[in-house]
């Protein structure tokens, strides 16, 4: 038996809050600001291969 | 009540926005502009800056341009940390975005690693990933994977594909019940003041009494001075992924939730800032 991610008693839990309000914080500080930049990786549908 | 799987993903998109500025005693043809990138934090540096070397390879002669490396404030930057990691030590609490340096000529020697190919840091990705899983299930989870779920894994860094990463990953993450979490958790604690590299020793999640191990007992074990002080007052921070979580948090969940895509926790301790 096996069980990954989820810890049921916890998600009410402070310290569980806190990290999602401070990702999220996170998320403005360094990203709102600069959503003009390139991103580093391109998102595409075809992925660049090696040599061939 | 957002889901455990949104720290997943906010922790894999997170993205610093970074100024790239040539050294200024490089030889170049003219003027060389500044690059602007996002770079994702969960990434490493020679991984994602073929589009930096691209750019001032325009004003610069080729044979003028050794190994490319970069610096920050006269740090430089180890291309085998993550970025986001790097980032937090060297360079948290300042105004963004990031300022890094970029070389090409006299390589640090004693401070930085060759990075000739992308295989160099696939090989360096792969073997942390080993070693995180012999300390939470002896190395039994990545033994028995195949060469194509260590690929997908590896893929799944390089492109940037989150669904990919963690169709595999979840594998690596999974305990029994019984256990109540990994055997040991697969953490290193960095800071700037000390000449040594991390501090990483064997910590399991939960005591021998199966009471759960918190941030705050690893680092009172580890570096007591980053929880405690004599006059009380906070003397560090204590972040990761750019944020502080409480000590309270549960080890285990950190492992599961605020691991880099390397399986480790990269955990930074700075000197809390003056002003």
């Amino acid at each position: 038996q096996s069980m990954s991610l989820s810890i049921t008693p916890a998600q009410t839990a402070a310290w569980r809050k806190q990290i999602f309000e401070q990702l999220s914080e996170r998320s403005k500080r360094e990203m709102e600001n600069f959503k003009h930049y390139e991103q580093a990786i391109e998102q595409s549908v075809w992925v660049k291969k090696g040599n061939m | 009540m957002a889901d455990d799987k949104d720290v997943l993903r906010d922790v894999w998109f997170g993205r610093i926005p970074t100024s790239f500025t040539l050294y200024q005693d490089e030889i170049t043809e003219r003027e060389a502009d500044p690059y602007y990138l996002l770079l994702p934090r969960v990434s490493y540096l020679t991984l994602v800056t073929d589009k930096v070397k691209k750019h001032f390879q325009k004003v610069m002669k080729q044979e003028d341009m050794g190994e490319m490396w970069l610096e920050y404030e006269g740090t430089s930057l180890k291309w085998h940390y993550p970025i986001g990691l790097l980032f937090d030590l060297h360079a948290s609490n300042t105004a963004l975005p990031w300022n890094i340096t970029v070389h090409f000529q006299n390589f640090p020697e004693k401070d930085l690693l060759h990075c000739t190919s992308n295989y160099v840091i696939e090989a360096h990705f792969m073997s942390c990933i080993k070693e995180a899983d012999v300390l939470k299930h002896k190395g039994q989870v990545i033994n028995e994977m195949q060469k194509k779920d260590h690929k997908q894994l590896w893929m799944g860094l390089q492109n940037d594909k989150f669904d990919q990463f963690w169709a595999i990953n979840r594998k690596l993450m999974e305990y029994s019940v019984e256990e109540g979490g990994f055997r040991y958790i697969p953490f290193r604690i960095y800071q700037t003041t000390s000449d040594r590299p991390f501090i990483q020793k064997l910590f399991r999640p939960v005591t021998a009494e199966g009471q759960t191990h918190t941030l705050g007992d690893l680092l009172k074990e580890m570096f007591p001075a980053a929880v405690t002080s004599d006059d009380g007052e906070k003397k560090y921070q204590v972040v990761i992924h750019g944020i502080e979580p409480m000590l309270e948090t549960p080890l285990q969940w950190l492992s599961e939730h605020l691991s880099y895509p390397d399986n480790f926790l990269h955990i930074s301790v700075i000197p809390m800032p003056t002003d």
